[in-house]
C-alpha cells in the first residue's frame, strides 16, 4: 500500500506553508515562479490547515499551474467592479457576461461544442464538423522566437487533435504583433530587437506547419513599437472531425495513457509564467523546443485508433503537462498516476517535474482496458510510444504517486472549484471628442504611395512565401491572388475533402481575422466591432457566408491589475458581445493573454496597446464560386457597398500625417450584415467578379491593390460615393476607414440584376457605382469639384507596396 | 561466442556543402552578422555538426555519415577528433552553436532513431550543432556579441568560438 503524502517525509518537508507570513509565502512564491497572490496562497493555506499537513512541492506545484490565468482565465472569470464615468456596476463574471451570453443568446444549432473543449465545434454539412481555436504563445516567443512560435503551432495543434475524439488539421494561420523592423532605440538586456523575433517566429512557424503537412494559409501581422518588448504570437488551427466523434467522456476504470514524446526538463511553469510580468528573471526552463515529425506520428495513430473507437476521451499535454491533462480529464471522476510509468528523457527527473513538465507533443487518452492491446498496436505501427501511466477513478481525488510515495493527493473539488475570486477595480473614461489636430496635409499622390508603403499595409510576401500553403491540395483560395500570384488576399478558402473523401461535395470553409489595435487607443468597444466586423467582411468577400459565420475571441493586454487596462478590457469584452449579437455570429471558444508588459530600457513599464484578435470561421457552400481580390477585366463597374463617414480616427492616414484626435470608425453591426448577406447571395449568383474589403488606408489603398493584383486601372468618382453629406473633403472620402465598406467589380450586363438584387439598399445609397475599371493600370480619382485629383501609375504603387519589408529585413 | 561490447565513444561529424555550392544559409548568416555589427567579415559558410554518442565503431561512424547525413551530391564530411585542435588562422574563424544539455536536441533525437534503424547500434545520445565558419578580421568578444544578437539565443544556445583553419 502506498503511503500518504504526509506520511512521505521527502515529499513534504521541502515545502512548509503552514504558519507562514504573507511575505514569506510571496518569497517562496517568487522564487519558485509560481505566480500565486496573497489571497491564493491564503486559500492555500487554509486548506492545508484544515487537512493537519504540509502541501507536498508537487501539489503547490500542481495548484498552482490549475490556479493560473492560462488555465483557469481568473480575470475574466472574477468579479470586477467597473467604473465608467460617474456610473458603477458589479460584472460577476465578464467571460460569461459578455462572451458567453452573446452566444447563449444566439442559439444557433450549427454550434455543436462551445467553450467546454479544447476548440469551439461547428457543423459542416450533416456528417461532418469543423474545429476552431487560436492560442496565443507571446512570453515564449519574446524568450526565444523559433522555439517558442513553433511550439506554439505545435500546441494549437494539439488542441485540435484534443478536440472531440481528435479532428485532422486542415488549416493553419498565424498572425503576429512586432515592435518595427526599423526600430533604433535601445532595448533592455535579454530583449531581442524585432527584425530578430519577426526572423525567429516566422521560421518557428515555417518549420513546424510545413514538416507537420499542414497548409498555413491565413493570417497578418501588425507593426507597433510598442510590442518591440512583448510580441504576440497568435497561432490557429482548423480541423476535421466527424460529427459522431464530438463528444467524449472519461468513465471511471479506464486507463490514462500517455502517448507521444517523451517527458523532460523543458517547458517548466510555462502556465505560471502566463500570469506573471515579463522581465529579465523569466525562466529559461519556460522554453521549449518542438519536434513537429513525433507529433504527425502522433496525429496519425490518434485518427486511426479514433476511427476504430478504440479510445473514449483524450485531451493534449499543454501547459501544465500531466496535471493539467489528468486533471481536466478527471475532473469529474477522479485518477491515480503512476509516474515511473512514464517515458522520461533523462532519468534523473523529480517527481514534481515528470508531473509539471510541459514536453511537447504529448497527448493523455482515456481507454477501456480491453482496447489496450489494440490502442498500443495502432500507436506502435507509427513509431509512437504509449504508456499506462494510471487509471480514472471514481473517488474524486487527484492521487499521484511516484515509486509507490504519494506526491499528490488533492481534492478535486478544490483544485478546480477553490480558486478564490478576488474582486478587480476597472475603470473607464471616455476620450472627450477632439476634432483632428496636428500634422502637416500631404499631396494626394505622396499620401497614397506613403499608405501602401506602410508597415502595416505593404506586402507581407516574404513571409507568406516561406510557408506552404498548398499542401493537403484543398486551398482553393490562396493567401496571394492576382494575375502574378502576389496581391492582398482577404481571406483564405479552404476544400477539405481530400481527407473526407468526398470529391463530389464542393463545400468548405474560409477563415479571416480582424486585428486594429490603433482603434483601441480610442476606444477598445469600438475596436471589438471594428474587428468583428473586418473579419465578417474578409469572409464576405471570398464568397463564404456570413450567416454562418463563428467567431474566436484572443484578448492581449497589459496588467489587469491596473484599473485603468482592466477597464479598456472590459469595454472590449463588451464590444465583443454587442458584436456577436448584432452580427448574429456567436464565439465558440477563444483565449486572454495578460500581463503582457515589460520594462523599457529605462526601467518604465512599457505595456502593448490593448489587442483584440477576432478570428471568424464560414462555410462556403460552393468553392467554385469562391472569388479573390484581384481586378478581371478592362470596363467593368465598381460598385462600393457602405457608406461613408468621416471617421478617421486611429486611420492610417491621420498617422502619415502625425495627425491625432477625429472620430474612430463605428460599426452598425444590422446594416452591415444586411450588406454581407446580400453580397453573399449576390456573389452565388455569379454576378460579382471580384471583391475586396475597405480597411486600412481605405477606398484609396482598397482600388489600388485591386488593381494592381489584376494589372487593371481604375477611374473612380468620389461623388459617387455613398457618404454621409456632410464631407466635403477627398481625403477624407479616399482614406476615411469607415467600416462594413466592400469595393466590388461588375461586368456591365450584370449591373441591372445587381441592382435588382440588392433592391432597397441601392435605393438607401449604400451601394453605388463608383467607378469602373480600365485597360491602363492606372488609378485615377475625380474629387468632388469634378477635376482629376489623383493619377498614378499602379505599377509604381505596387513596387512601393512590395519593396518595405524586404528593404526593412535586408 | 558473444560479441565483447563498444566502449561508449563520442564522435564528431561534420557535413557541409562541397566548396564549389553557393551556401545560401552562409549568405543569409553574413548578412545577419554584419547586421549585428561584425562588418569586417567577408564570408560565412554554414556545415552541421554531430555528435554521437555510443557503441559505434568508427566504421560504423563513417557509414552513418555517408549513407545518412551527408547528400554525397551536393556535400562532403569528415570525422573530427573530439580533441580536434585548430590551428591559428589569422582571420578564419571557426563557430560552434549547440543547443545546452537541458534543451530538447529533435534533429538529434531524429538521428538518433535513424542511426539505429539503419541496423546500427543505437547511439546513446545525438546532438547537433551549427558550425559557421567566417572569414574576416575580428576578435572573439566581438564574435561572441554579434552571434548573441543574431544566430545564437544565450537562453537555449551554447556558442564555442576559436580560431580555425584557413
Amino acid at each position: 500500500m502506498s503511503s500518504s503524502v504526509a506520511e512521505h517525509p521527502a515529499a513534504s518537508d521541502d515545502f512548509s506553508i503552514v504558519g507562514k507570513s504573507v511575505k514569506e509565502l510571496r518569497a517562496l512564491g517568487d522564487h519558485r515562479h509560481l505566480s500565486l497572490n496573497d489571497a491564493e496562497w491564503a486559500a492555500v493555506q487554509a486548506h492545508f490547515k484544515l487537512l493537519k499537513r504540509e502541501p507536498s512541492l508537487a501539489e503547490i506545484e500542481t495548484i498552482a499551474q490549475t490556479w493560473s490565468e492560462h488555465c483557469k482565465h481568473k480575470i475574466f472569470t472574477s468579479p470586477i467592479r467597473y467604473t465608467e464615468g460617474r456610473k458603477t456596476r458589479t460584472i460577476k463574471n465578464l467571460f460569461q457576461e459578455t462572451i458567453v451570453a452573446a452566444t447563449e443568446a444566439l442559439q444557433k444549432p450549427w454550434c455543436l461544442s462551445v467553450f467546454e473543449d479544447n476548440a469551439g465545434v461547428i457543423s459542416f454539412g450533416k456528417k461532418w464538423a469543423l474545429a476552431f481555436k487560436a492560442e496565443t504563445h507571446n512570453p515564449p516567443s519574446a524568450l526565444e522566437p523559433y522555439g517558442g512560435a513553433a511550439t506554439g503551432v505545435g500546441g494549437v495543434v494539439r488542441d485540435i487533435l484534443g478536440c472531440g475524439l481528435g479532428a485532422k488539421p486542415v488549416l493553419n494561420t498565424d498572425v503576429f504583433c512586432f515592435g518595427r523592423p526599423d526600430y533604433k532605440g535601445f532595448l533592455p538586456e535579454g530583449a531581442h530587437h524585432p527584425v530578430r523575433t519577426l526572423r525567429g517566429v516566422v521560421a518557428g512557424v515555417r518549420d513546424y506547419g510545413n514538416r507537420m503537412g499542414i497548409p498555413t494559409a491565413g493570417g497578418g501581422i501588425w507593426f507597433d513599437d510598442d510590442y518591440r518588448l512583448n510580441p504576440l504570437v497568435f497561432c490557429g488551427t482548423v480541423g476535421l472531425l466527424p460529427q459522431w466523434a464530438v463528444k467524449k467522456e472519461v468513465k471511471p476504470g479506464d486507463l490514462i495513457v500517455a502517448a507521444g514524446g517523451r517527458t523532460g526538463r523543458d517547458g517548466l511553469h510555462g502556465a505560471t509564467f502566463s500570469s506573471a510580468v515579463l522581465g529579465a528573471d523569466a525562466p529559461s526552463s519556460a522554453v521549449q523546443i518542438g519536434h513537429a515529425i513525433i507529433e504527425k506520428r502522433v496525429l496519425d495513430a490518434l485518427l486511426r485508433a479514433r476511427d476504430r473507437r478504440l479510445y473514449r476521451s483524450v485531451t493534449d499535454c499543454g501547459a501544465g503537462g500531466f496535471s493539467s491533462a489528468v486533471g481536466e480529464l478527471a475532473a469529474r471522476c477522479g485518477a491515480r498516476v503512476r509516474l515511473e510509468a512514464a517515458p522520461l528523457k533523462v532519468s534523473d527527473l523529480e517527481s514534481w517535474e515528470i508531473w509539471l513538465s510541459e514536453s511537447q507533443e504529448r497527448m493523455v487518452l482515456a481507454v477501456p482496458a480491453k482496447n489496450l492491446k489494440a490502442l498500443e498496436a495502432v500507436f506502435a505501427a507509427e513509431g509512437c510510444e504509449t504508456a499506462v501511466i494510471g487509471e480514472f477513478t471514481r473517488t474524486g481525488r487527484l492521487e499521484v504517486l511516484h515509486h509507490a510515495n504519494a506526491v499528490v493527493d488533492l481534492d478535486m473539488k478544490f483544485l478546480h472549484k477553490g480558486l478564490p475570486r478576488i474582486e478587480r477595480e476597472a475603470v473607464w473614461n471616455a476620450p472627450s471628442a477632439t476634432k483632428p489636430s496636428g500634422g502637416a496635409d500631404k499631396k494626394l499622390s505622396q499620401a497614397l504611395k506613403e499608405a501602401v508603403g506602410h508597415l502595416n499595409v505593404c506586402s507581407r510576401e516574404w513571409v507568406i512565401r516561406q510557408y506552404d500553403h498548398e499542401v493537403q491540395g484543398g486551398t482553393v483560395i490562396k493567401p496571394l491572388q492576382g494575375v502574378r500570384h502576389d496581391g492582398p488576399g482577404d481571406a483564405c478558402v479552404i476544400w477539405p475533402h481530400t481527407a473526407t473523401g468526398d470529391m463530389d461535395d464542393f463545400s468548405g470553409f474560409s477563415v479571416a481575422h480582424g486585428l486594429n489595435p490603433e482603434y483601441g487607443r480610442f476606444d477598445p468597444y469600438w475596436m471589438a466591432l471594428a474587428c468583428v466586423d473586418e473579419a465578417l467582411r474578409n469572409l464576405t468577400c471570398v464568397g463564404a457566408d456570413p450567416s454562418r459565420a463563428a467567431l474566436l475571441d484572443n484578448f492581449c493586454w497589459a496588467s489587469p491589475e491596473d484599473p485603468k487596462q482592466l477597464g479598456a478590457l472590459v469595454r472590449a469584452a463588451e464590444g465583443c458581445r454587442d458584436a456577436a449579437k448584432g452580427f448574429a455570429a456567436p464565439f465558440i471558444s477563444g483565449k486572454d493573454s495578460l500581463y503582457n508588459q515589460s520594462k523599457d530600457e529605462k526601467g518604465r513599464e512599457l505595456p502593448i496597446p490593448g489587442t483584440l484578435l477576432i478570428s471568424a470561421i464560414a462555410t462556403i457552400p460552393d468553392t467554385r464560386k469562391a472569388l479573390t481580390m484581384d481586378f478581371k477585366g478592362p470596363g467593368n463597374a465598381l460598385y462600393l457597398i457602405g457608406r461613408t463617414n468621416d471617421e478617421m480616427g486611429g486611420s492610417l492616414y491621420h498617422r502619415l500625417l502625425g495627425r491625432a484626435g477625429g472620430e474612430v470608425p463605428k460599426v452598425c453591426p444590422v446594416t452591415a450584415l444586411d450588406g454581407f448577406k446580400s453580397l453573399h447571395a449576390a456573389i452565388l449568383k455569379g454576378l460579382v467578379l471580384s471583391a475586396h474589403d475597405l480597411s486600412d488606408g481605405g477606398l484609396a489603398v482598397a482600388a489600388t491593390e485591386m488593381g494592381f493584383s489584376g494589372e487593371f486601372g481604375c477611374l473612380v468618382d468620389l461623388d459617387e460615393m455613398p457618404r454621409d453629406p456632410r464631407i466635403y473633403s477627398n481625403e477624407t472620402l479616399l482614406f476615411s476607414e469607415s467600416p462594413s465598406r466592400i469595393l466590388i467589380e461588375i461586368k456591365p450586363e450584370d449591373e441591372g440584376s445587381f441592382l435588382r438584387h440588392f433592391g432597397k439598399a441601392a435605393k438607401a445609397a449604400a451601394v453605388r457605382r463608383i467607378g469602373q475599371t480600365t485597360a491602363n493600370p492606372i488609378f485615377k480619382v475625380v474629387g468632388l469639384d469634378g477635376s482629376t485629383i489623383l493619377e498614378e501609375s499602379l505599377r509604381e504603387l505596387k513596387e512601393g507596396w512590395q519593396k518595405t519589408l524586404p528593404a526593412m529585413l535586408a | 561466442m558473444s560479441v565483447r561490447p563498444l566502449p561508449l565513444l563520442t564522435h564528431l561529424i561534420e557535413v557541409r556543402l562541397r566548396p564549389e555550392f553557393t551556401d545560401a544559409e552562409g549568405a543569409g548568416a553574413l548578412m545577419l552578422l554584419q547586421g549585428s555589427g561584425l562588418s569586417s567579415i567577408k564570408e560565412t559558410r554554414v556545415c552541421r555538426l554531430y555528435e554521437i554518442k555510443g557503441p559505434l565503431s568508427g566504421n560504423q561512424v563513417q557509414q552513418a555519415a555517408k549513407d545518412l547525413l551527408c547528400d554525397g551530391v551536393t556535400q562532403e564530411f569528415r570525422v573530427l577528433s573530439p580533441s580536434h585542435a585548430p590551428l591559428n588562422g589569422m582571420n578564419f574563424w571557426r563557430v560552434e552553436v549547440w543547443l545546452k544539455p537541458t534543451v530538447t536536441d529533435p534533429v538529434g533525437e531524429t538521428v538518433r532513431s535513424a542511426v539505429a534503424e539503419m541496423g546500427l547500434p543505437r547511439p546513446d545520445s545525438v546532438r547537433c550543432a551549427l558550425v559557421y565558419r567566417l572569414v574576416g578580421r575580428s576578435t572573439k568578444p566581438q564574435i561572441e556579441k554579434a552571434f548573441s544578437k543574431s544566430l545564437a539565443n544565450l537562453l537555449i544556445h551554447r556558442c564555442v568560438v576559436s580560431e580555425a583553419h584557413p
